[in-house]
């Protein structure tokens, strides 16, 4: 059964295949968000994709895998954006670490599951960008920019959230456990990695 | 004697330090950042992304804005036949314009020559007119980007104008690449003048698409519904009893296409 197949622990170290898989995944939605999706403006806001990676990447491997990419991913974005350098990667780490604390079990959610956990950790970490940026003196960032980038960034995790996810699936192996054979439980033989 | 730590608890220990520690850099970065002590690798990081991205941004732009172009000019054949012939329109009468501002620029050099006013005629200020390639990547702010950088003469600070009013001022440079603070970006100040005796006043952003609220407008000159307010150089000394008033933007920020880099520096 498919709820039981588990993504690879935080702890081991990822495989190269899956490194390139994801790095292509980041720069993929980079070069989208910064050509296409800026220009989707619905009062002044537009989706944001660079803010679902690592929340899928967070339900889908685990707080562990979720924070490390939630960081890179938001030193990326520190790099295009004129606000304070590391505040991206801040708002990163905790969501790709609060996305996995929220994944039930070892198990990777059901799409339908996870999708609207991808828009709420989306509009979330909206949110925390929002106190963060008026913390550091920018004017209006509560009252004039937050309501609307909160609709269309939550509206759009979830239009894009299946995109997402399964561009993360992609990327990232998942572990499956051995099937258990008659007696044993599953608990002696490894398990075996497929993508 | 003690029980040995499960490898489970020691897994779970282990990814939120990992977690703790990239959030501890993460703030140290911000703090440094803000502090001013990375601006010069930031700066210089965020001009090589930017430099590194154009082509690959440029590219992306090619290949789907045709796509985009040829929708919304099949569904909107009707509506720019239309916009057409009042651009053609809008056109002959700006000619006319220029021809009696011809005469009236004269009359107002003579008189500044006169009076010994330091005015900047934006006339004849050097200009370098750039594409709006993209829109902020960030939701909390309002910015655009333009096609043409330092390689191109434009610097930081310098303001940009379409072809009705003030849009911005530049706020960061790359090669070939600049980024323009919106005049309704909440952090964007401006001194404004109007009416014939040129009172001050400032105008704010207050967010994409709303109105700019106008401070420090004094009880003594107030401002008439429908007028036209111009930027100004000089700061507003706020004395006297003052009010806040609306303004909007004459120029059309949300469907900017190309504009014009003045290759003037405000004096400080």
């Amino acid at each position: 059964m498919s709820q039981v197949e588990a993504p690879l622990e935080g702890s081991q170290p990822l495989p190269l295949e899956a490194l390139v898989r994801l790095s292509l995944v980041v720069v993929v939605s980079l070069v989208l968000q910064l050509s296409l999706l800026d220009g989707v403006r619905v009062a002044g806001a537009h989706p944001d994709l660079l803010v679902l990676l690592p929340v899928a990447v967070g339900l889908l491997a685990g707080p562990d895998r979720g924070a490390s990419v939630g960081f890179v991913v938001g030193l990326v974005t520190d790099l295009v954006l004129p606000t304070p350098f590391g505040l991206s990667a801040l708002v990163g780490t905790l969501l790709g670490a609060a996305a996995g604390s929220l994944r039930p079990g070892r198990a990777r959610p059901s799409l339908w599951m996870a999708v609207p956990l991808v828009a709420a950790g989306a509009a979330a970490g909206t949110v925390l960008r929002g106190v963060l940026l008026a913390l550091f003196g920018v004017p209006k960032a509560l009252t004039a920019y937050l309501p609307p980038a909160l609709v269309v960034v939550t509206v759009g995790g979830l239009v894009l959230g299946p995109l997402v996810l399964r561009a993360v699936r992609w990327a990232l192996p998942v572990e499956e456990p051995a099937r258990p054979g008659p007696g044993l439980g599953g608990s002696a033989a490894p398990g075996r990695v497929r993508t | 004697m003690a029980r040995p730590r499960p490898r489970r608890a020691r897994r779970v220990r282990r990814t939120w330090l990992r977690v703790l520690g990239l959030v501890v850099v993460s703030a140290v970065l911000v703090t440094l950042d803000y502090r001013g002590e990375l601006h010069g690798a930031v700066n210089a990081a965020r001009r090589s992304t930017a430099d590194a991205l154009n082509p690959v941004e440029r590219a992306v732009d090619d290949v789907l804005h045709p796509v985009g172009h040829f929708f919304a000019g099949a569904l909107e054949y009707g509506s720019l036949a239309r916009q057409n012939a009042e651009l053609r329109l809008e056109l002959r009468r700006a000619e006319g314009q220029v021809l009696r501002l011809g005469t009236e620029r004269r009359e107002l050099d003579q008189l500044a020559r006169l009076e010994h006013l330091p005015f900047v005629d934006v006339a004849t200020i050097p200009t370098v007119t750039a594409e709006v390639i993209g829109q902020s990547s960030s939701n909390f702010e309002a910015t655009v980007t333009l096609d043409k950088g330092q390689d191109d003469g434009v610097a930081v600070g310098m303001p940009v104008v379409d072809g009705l009013g003030l849009v911005g001022r530049v706020v960061q440079v790359a090669s070939h690449q600049a980024t323009v603070e919106l005049i309704t970006d909440s952090r964007s100040v401006v001194s404004v003048t109007y009416g014939t005796a040129g009172a001050l006043a400032a105008a704010s952003g207050q967010g994409p698409g709303a109105a700019l609220r106008v401070d420090y407008v004094p009880n003594r000159a107030p401002i008439h519904r429908g007028e036209l307010l111009s930027t100004s150089s000089v700061r507003s000394t706020a004395a006297g009893t003052q009010a806040t008033v609306s303004a909007r933007p004459v120029a059309d920020l949300g469907s900017l296409g190309f504009v014009d880099v003045l290759a003037w520096e405000p004096p400080g």
